[in-house]
């Protein structure tokens, strides 16, 4: 009898632990290639991070699976005047220790990050704030330094933490839990930096109440190991699935793929300066001048791009063709440009036409290490262009050695990854294709030294208008200019996969390649 | 024995101070960390800002002159990825990677040294020859793919294993560690068997080597003589004549180990030091790399002394010399 009674609270706890599958099924467990740097959502514009921290935290402007703008904890926004927007917030809307979310948090939230940001500045999000004023509880008036028709698209990256906070609270604090506290559908429990990041359901979440009670975001950089780690189900789904495994698994019936266009293209960026960084040769000889400001030399190397080979044979199939620098539906994209078609013959002439027809010899610099394809793309257009009599130097170099290095402007002819990560043409123009102004803060990553009066006077015209209709005009328009151009070629838009066990999930893919644990349900 | 310990000392702050700079200079001439790290859309005004911010307008010397002098007052620097103080983030990551050096080196001692001795003892027999066979494996075969083979097999096609991380750690003397729990145990024994073969394959080699050379041997051939029973001349006189060159071996490869075990810990998901050096060189987190780096020296300096005084405890002539 004796016996008996110790035994029974050990088989309860035994049936309690076989039980456990059922309870675990609440559970998401996602692997991901990269999270977030720190808790603090002011201290870093990182993709990865804000990926992370919006499960925590509430922005003030969201953004749709397309990156158009829609509610967050701010309902409605409108331009009152010339530099002043309005922005009704949400009612009813609690932080996770149950104080209600103000106006006065959104402040503070502005006020804040300046304080508190690192290498990555937050400041960009926040850089047309002049003030911010109080109405009353649920009403703000942000006050502007100049026309800021962007500022609600800054607002989707513009967490908000409570006011309580305080100016002292630094990243540790994060960190631990004690200040990471926000209106997101989930609590934050615990993070090791490149480890796990732990979460639970915020049962007084505003918006629709999530699926999953518990969710573990868990940091696995290797590919091959991220694709393990969902094989053998120590994970339900894993991010940047490389191309090599997105092949077998379609032929793998326990597992499912889903596929998505990325905001991220593949853009050329040829030095139109009047002596190039490194000399372009012939015979062995330096060029007199800079070829590469004839218009018929960048268009010679447009056509001799085969970009539907890059899409099928160099990527996969994970791609798809470029002809702007950004994606279709985006605002500012141009519907007058065409697609890019492929036309040695036509390449040839005009590469004769402007007094090249033995070609040249050209330094070609690219990434290997940003973004998935950069390294084979590059070596693919290096033996494209040698179809058009140019001998072409390809250099697949890491970041860390490229930017630096393309920052100081010391390439002739380079290839790298943008994203339009505010879903509209000012971000990407107004940054690699306007002439440089370091005052209206224009042209900071225009490293080959384009310049065009036009495209500048359409460009500038639009981005004075708060009107949005006919920005958008203004916009498409100046796409078009320099695209036609070449003042920058770009040539396949990246996609993204995601992977999970066949039939087990339900997510929709975005174009921002974010994974948002409450937009996924069990199927 | 006192004065040997204060010149290795005194070697090994010159030592640092060498890597420090050489560090220092390489980092500067990649370039500047913010064009690496800040994001596409900022303006020329918010970079000149985090520039000076940082300090990264100052000349070459000046930084490492401040660098060197916040060393002195025991600051490391703080991460610019995360910041958080550099020793912080380092200790929270080197239990991690203790763990599975250890539990490697033991693995590959306990397997390697008795497999050694065995095909020295008898290298013309068969298991002699396999042992051989599947040293040169163990170094020559690269580890990612023997690892990646192990976790296509254990994990993915048994099941028997996890495939990477560290599961569930718990608290022993002071320390948070996989290997007190069962499921920790799990987690390391993969990733520890591959981290140990490369280190077996030598200590195989090495031993056999000794072995070898030791039978033939005058002492050995006397105490065959005088009748003594092969298992003691093996254990008793042999290991310990032919343990030199084993405890040099073992000491530096303990020490690129601990330092070094990145393929095994980015393959096998390990959240150890490994893989944050890595990750701070892809993103030129200067405070980060240079401390690391030089934290690297002070350990292998370290292991170096330990060796020597193993060695004088094993060798009386390296003891005389010492002490003279």
């Amino acid at each position: 009898m004796m016996l008996k009674t110790t035994l029974r609270p050990g088989i309860a706890a035994l049936a309690l632990l076989t039980a456990a599958p059922g309870v675990m099924a609440q559970d998401l467990m996602i692997g991901l290639r990269a999270g977030p740097d720190s808790i603090d959502p002011h201290w870093s514009t990182l993709g990865s991070q804000a990926e992370a921290l919006r499960h925590v935290f509430d922005t003030v402007v969201d953004v749709d699976d397309k990156l158009q703008l829609k509610p967050g904890l701010a309902l409605s926004w409108e331009a009152i005047d010339d530099t002043t927007w309005e922005f009704k917030l949400r009612e009813g809307v609690t932080f996770h220790d149950g104080s209600p979310f103000t106006a006065d948090d959104v402040k503070f939230s502005i006020e804040r990050i300046p304080e508190v940001t690192g290498p990555m500045p937050m400041t960009l999000y926040t850089k047309y704030v002049d003030s911010v004023e109080v109405v009353d509880d649920y009403t703000l008036h942000i006050k502007t330094k100049g026309r800021a028709p962007s500022l609600p698209n800054d607002f989707t990256r513009l967490f908000v933490v409570p006011s309580e906070t305080g100016m002292d609270a630094r990243n540790e604090e994060f960190n631990s839990g004690e200040k990471a506290i926000g209106t997101g559908p989930y609590k934050f429990i615990s993070w090791q930096p490149k480890g796990d990041m732990v979460m639970e359901r915020y049962e007084g979440y505003w918006g629709e109440t999530p699926a999953w009670e518990k969710v573990t975001r868990r940091e696995i950089p290797d590919d091959a190991a991220r694709v393990a780690a969902l094989k053998s189900g120590q994970v339900d789904l894993i991010n940047y699935v490389p191309a090599t495994d997105y092949v077998s698994m379609q032929n793998d019936s326990s597992l499912e793929t889903s596929v998505s266009d990325s905001i991220y293209i593949l853009n050329i960026a040829p030095s139109v300066k009047d002596e190039e960084p490194q000399p372009i040769k012939v015979n062995g000889k330096e060029v007199d001048g800079n070829p590469l400001q004839d218009l018929r030399v960048r268009k010679a190397l447009d056509y001799a791009i085969d970009r539907k080979t890059l899409v099928r044979v160099v990527l996969e199939g994970l791609g798809t063709p470029a002809n702007q620098l950004m994606p279709e539906g985006f605002f500012g994209y141009s519907d007058k440009l065409g697609e890019r078609e492929y036309d040695i013959e036509q390449a040839k002439s005009l590469l004769a036409e402007a007094g090249y027809p033995d070609g040249f010899e050209i330094d070609f610099t690219c990434t290997n290490n940003r973004v998935p394809g950069d390294a084979v793309v590059c070596e693919a257009l290096a033996q494209m262009w040698s179809k058009l009599g140019l001998k072409v130097n390809a250099q697949a170099l890491n970041g860390t050695v490229y930017f630096p290095a393309a920052a100081r402007e010391e390439y002739t002819m380079t290839m790298s990854a943008w994203g339009t990560l505010t879903g509209e043409a000012a971000y990407t123009y107004g940054a690699m294709v306007r002439s440089k102004d370091a005052e209206k803060g224009f042209g900071n990553f225009n490293r080959s030294g384009y310049s065009n009066p036009e495209f500048d006077k359409v460009f500038d015209e639009g981005s004075q208008l708060l009107d949005a209709e006919p920005r958008r005009e203004l916009y498409e328009e100046a796409s078009y200019i320099a695209m036609e151009d070449r003042a920058l070629i770009p040539t396949v838009i990246l996609q993204t996969v995601w992977a999970s066990k066949a039939g087990t999930l339900d997510f929709p893919p975005r174009v921002d390649q974010e994974t948002r644990a409450y937009e996924i349900t069990p199927e | 024995m006192f004065g040997y310990l204060i010149g290795r000392l005194s070697q090994a702050v010159v030592v640092v101070f060498a890597m420090s700079i050489i560090v220092f200079v390489g980092v500067y001439a990649i370039g500047n960390p913010i064009d690496v790290m800040i994001d596409p859309g900022a303006t020329q005004e918010i970079r000149d800002k985090l520039i000076r911010q940082y300090g990264l307008d100052q000349p070459l010397w000046q930084q490492y002159f401040t660098f060197v002098s916040n060393v002195f007052h025991g600051d490391l620097g703080r991460s610019m990825i995360y910041n958080i103080s550099v020793t912080n983030l380092v200790f929270s990551r080197l239990p991690a990677t203790v763990e599975l050096v250890l539990v490697s080196v033991v693995i590959a001692s306990l397997i390697g040294i008795p497999a050694g001795l065995y095909a020295g003892y008898k290298p013309n027999s068969l298991g002699a020859k396999l042992i051989m066979a599947l040293s040169v494996l163990g170094f020559s075969v690269p580890t990612f793919w023997i690892g990646m083979l192990m976790i296509m097999g254990f994990a993915v096609e048994l099941g028997w294993l996890p495939s990477g991380g560290r599961g569930e750690v718990a608290e022993f003397l002071w320390f948070n560690t996989s290997l007190a729990t069962s499921d920790g145990w799990a987690h390391v024994i993969m990733p520890a068997i591959n981290l140990s073969l490369f280190k077996m394959g030598l200590l195989i080699r090495l031993t056999r080597a000794g072995m070898v050379e030791a039978m033939g041997a005058e002492y050995v051939r006397f105490a065959r003589a005088q009748g003594l029973p092969d298992r003691q001349i093996v254990f008793s006189h042999i290991l310990r004549n032919i343990s030199i060159p084993i405890v040099t071996v073992f000491g530096l490869e303990l020490g690129s180990t601990l330092a070094f075990a990145v393929v095994t810990e980015t393959v096998f998901n390990w959240p150890g030091v490994g893989k944050l050096i890595i990750d701070s060189i892809l993103q030129l987190d200067r405070p980060v790399m240079v401390s690391y780096l030089v934290m690297v020296v002070i350990l292998f300096v370290m292991i170096n002394l330990i060796v020597d005084l193993i060695y004088a405890r094993l060798d009386p002539r390296v003891r005389l010399k010492g002490d003279s």
